[in-house]
């Protein structure tokens, strides 16, 4: 059975996205026991991580793998050892999965090249993170009532978009669920062709209300934003204003997420982070049985457990 | 609200919307109701023998508030301008401190309702005190007040925070004032010409302002932003604004100084005479003066620029760098240019108020039905020197002072009323 790679989230179909949520469901329901028992899930993370990297490692354990844990410090990756041949070593070891965290957009991709292990990228530079799209999709559609009433729902994404794989993500994913997706954000935190995605740019979290946003999706700001050689944004107080979201725009059925960790009363104010309204928890929560499904799907022991 | 004012008898001279005649005109509420002939009112202007034009603009001046009140004040620099025939001014930010905080536009927006004679703007720093670092918080100074951003002063040193910088006043909706100089190329304080290499004066190329431009207006096309060039000198930088005209949403101004002297006043040694952009040879003053006259350079704009005298006696490495320009402006330009052939007088009416006004947009630089009553009444048959006594402005470094220009401002209308009034000087009274 060959394995699938989980590359990215642009061109994922409706349907491949509905398989992987309702997998996860069946995984939170405890409706499969040790899916991936004998299998190997190599975790190689050239850039730190916590929850990504904590998540993928509950999953592939609670699924019975065994699991390599390859970090940045403590390995050949700090001897200057190459992406390609980390993941030929990986691969002549035994490695079903491999799991991959890299500063540089493509990374997983090449990775690809040089193993048959099913490949799944957990975070490549600005380029991809699908993981987190699918947890997204998987904490939203539970708010909602299911996948199918994602379906012309509006989210607005706020945040540095140009530097995000988080965004480069979720526009498809939503896009690809149903949703109609918004941006609000300056200028100098998106692409310089602003029509790359061809969704409407929004000048605040304000304007996605008046526009009809139902979720609004915030992005972390980095703080180097603000400094150094390229400053793009001028302060905290500006930027929590135009493009964070707080208590006075909460308003019934409004959802509000972020794909962690928050800068607390910079993209989501203090007293929304945990507010009702904030799916923030429900995300990190459903990282575990996503990543439990990306896995068993990756490895081809989905089929094995359906046949 | 103004009550009625009828200015009889002016030759009418707004090319905004084609008026070049004698005729009268009606001010009613602190707008322009009508022009026609005949017209008659409760309260009237005799202004038989005067020209009349819509008032001007300049986008460019340093009030020096906050900070060096010593040298000009709100309450100051409007009295020049509006002897100047100034009915809009922008200041700049490059004060003590720099205006790059919402609390101090709105500071400042309150004392110009309180102090200024004329309709005065601000415009914000276009990064934290103009050092070229952090951006300001562009969005809330337009909320604050603040009407454009700027760099004027010290320019930006690096291209890519001068990139972000127009991306963000565009996400802001500011338009973007620059002062384009290279401080790498910028290590002198004259101009780097004949004149210097005499006098032993360390110069500054011509390059140091024409690479910055280029620059500017490279990321002025790249990023969309709406970008004004001021004090262009060079008559390579006005060939480049130019040829950028239909790549960006640029406009550009000159100087009166820069259209009417010259270079050769280094030899003067004086310190008076170091400005920044410094004094260009005669082929660039030319050349900038051509640019104006066709329009590639949109408008004047004086970089008002006063200066205690102890900043200015001094040998011109010590100098600070700077002139007067509201007082003067009209009646040098109007000597040098349009009595010396340049250009008509029509042109330099649009370069002095339609053009500025229609880049500031509240109607202003018009004298069309509706517009703001904003007019500048000038007598272009009055000859006048120059000199300490007959300026309004708290400082005295003007390069024209004891030159005698032909063309002076006799009445500034603001909202249709008369906030300077020199037309008793023709039956000997005096403003």
């Amino acid at each position: 059975m060959r394995s699938r790679d989980f590359l990215t989230i642009e061109g994922a179909s409706r349907e491949e996205l509905r398989e992987v949520i309702s997998l996860a469901r069946a995984h939170a329901d405890g409706r499969l026991s040790r899916p991936l028992d004998g299998k190997t899930v190599c975790l190689a993370f050239f850039e730190s991580s916590t929850r990504t990297a904590v998540s993928f490692e509950l999953a592939a354990r609670r699924c019975g793998a065994d699991v390599i844990s390859l970090s940045e410090k403590g390995s050949s990756i700090s001897k200057g050892e190459s992406l390609i041949d980390t993941v030929v070593t990986l691969d002549r070891l035994g490695a079903d999965a491999l799991v991959l965290r890299h500063p540089s957009a493509g990374a997983s991709a090449l990775a690809a090249r040089y193993t048959d292990a099913a490949v799944i990228n957990a975070g490549d530079g600005c380029g991809q993170h699908p993981t987190q799209a699918l947890l997204d999709l998987y904490a939203l559609s539970e708010a909602v009532g299911g996948f199918d009433e994602l379906e012309g729902r509006r989210v607005a994404i706020s945040g540095d978009i140009l530097h995000s794989r988080v965004a480069r993500s979720v526009i498809p994913a939503f896009r690809a669920a149903g949703m109609e997706v918004a941006i609000v954000a300056p200028l100098t935190l998106l692409p310089q062709e602003t029509g790359a995605w061809n969704v409407p740019i929004l000048d605040s979290v304000d304007e996605a209300l008046e526009w009809g946003a139902e979720t609004l999706y915030l992005l972390r700001l980095q703080n180097e934003r603000m400094n150094g050689s390229s400053p793009r944004v001028p302060s905290v107080g500006e930027y929590a204003r135009f493009y964070g979201v707080a208590r006075r725009h909460l308003r019934d059925g409004l959802l509000v997420m972020h794909p962690g960790p928050v800068n607390r009363g910079v993209e989501i104010a203090g007293d929304v982070v945990l507010d009702g309204a904030s799916l923030v928890p429900d995300q990190v929560a459903a990282g575990i049985s996503v990543r439990s499904a990306v896995l068993t799907l990756a490895t081809g022991a989905a089929h094995e457990v359906a046949a | 609200m103004s009550p009625e004012l009828v200015i009889r008898n002016a030759h009418v001279l707004d090319p905004s919307i084609g008026l070049d005649r004698v005729t009268d005109v009606r001010l009613t509420d602190g707008r322009v109701a009508e022009i026609g002939d005949g017209l008659r009112g409760t309260r009237e202007l005799d202004a038989d023998g005067l020209h009349l034009f819509p008032g001007f603009v300049d986008v460019h001046a340093h009030w020096r508030t906050p900070g060096r009140e010593d040298e000009e004040t709100i309450a100051s620099g409007s009295a020049a301008a509006a002897a100047g025939g100034f009915t809009g001014v922008v200041m700049m930010p490059n004060t003590d401190p720099v205006v790059d905080k919402p609390v101090i536009v709105s500071g400042l927006v309150r004392r110009i309702e309180q102090e200024s004679r004329v309709r005065a703007y601000v415009s914000a720093a276009l990064h934290a005190g103009l050092e070229g670092k952090r951006l300001t918080e562009m969005r809330l100074l337009k909320e604050a007040g603040a009407f454009c951003v700027s760099d004027d002063g010290l320019g930006t040193a690096s291209a890519g925070v001068l990139r972000n910088g127009m991306l963000y006043a565009r996400s802001a909706e500011l338009p973007v004032i620059l002062h384009c100089e290279d401080h790498t190329l910028a290590t002198g304080v004259v101009h780097d010409g004949v004149a210097a290499a005499l006098a032993g004066i360390p110069g500054s190329p011509a390059s140091a302002e024409d690479a910055a431009t280029a620059t500017a207006l490279i990321l002025a096309a790249e990023t969309g932003a709406k970008v004004h060039i001021t004090h262009v000198s060079t008559a390579l930088s006005a060939a480049l604004v130019a040829f950028f005209k239909s790549w960006a949403d640029v406009t550009g101004d000159t100087t009166p100084h820069h259209l009417t002297l010259t270079d050769d006043l280094v030899g003067t040694l004086e310190g008076m005479y170091r400005v920044n952009p410094p004094l260009r040879p005669d082929d660039d003053r030319r050349g900038v003066g051509d640019a104006l006259r066709d329009g590639v350079l949109d408008f004047v704009a004086t970089d008002h620029a006063p200066h205690a005298s102890e900043e200015k006696e001094l040998p011109l490495e010590e100098a600070a760098p700077g002139f007067l320009g509201h007082e003067t402006a009209f009646a040098a330009l109007y000597s040098e240019l349009v009595l010396g052939g340049v250009m008509p007088l029509s042109r330099l009416v649009e370069a002095m108020a339609c053009a500025p006004g229609r880049w500031m947009g509240e109607g202003a630089g018009t004298l069309a039905a509706g517009a703001p009553a904003d007019l500048t009444l000038v007598d272009l048959s009055e000859e006048w020197t120059v000199g300490r006594e007959n300026l309004f402005s708290q400082s005295a470094n003007s390069p024209y002072t004891g030159r005698r220009l032909t063309g002076r401002v006799v009445g500034t209308i603001v909202g249709g009323e008369l906030i300077h009034d020199r037309t008793g000087a023709r039956f000997g009274v005096r403003a």
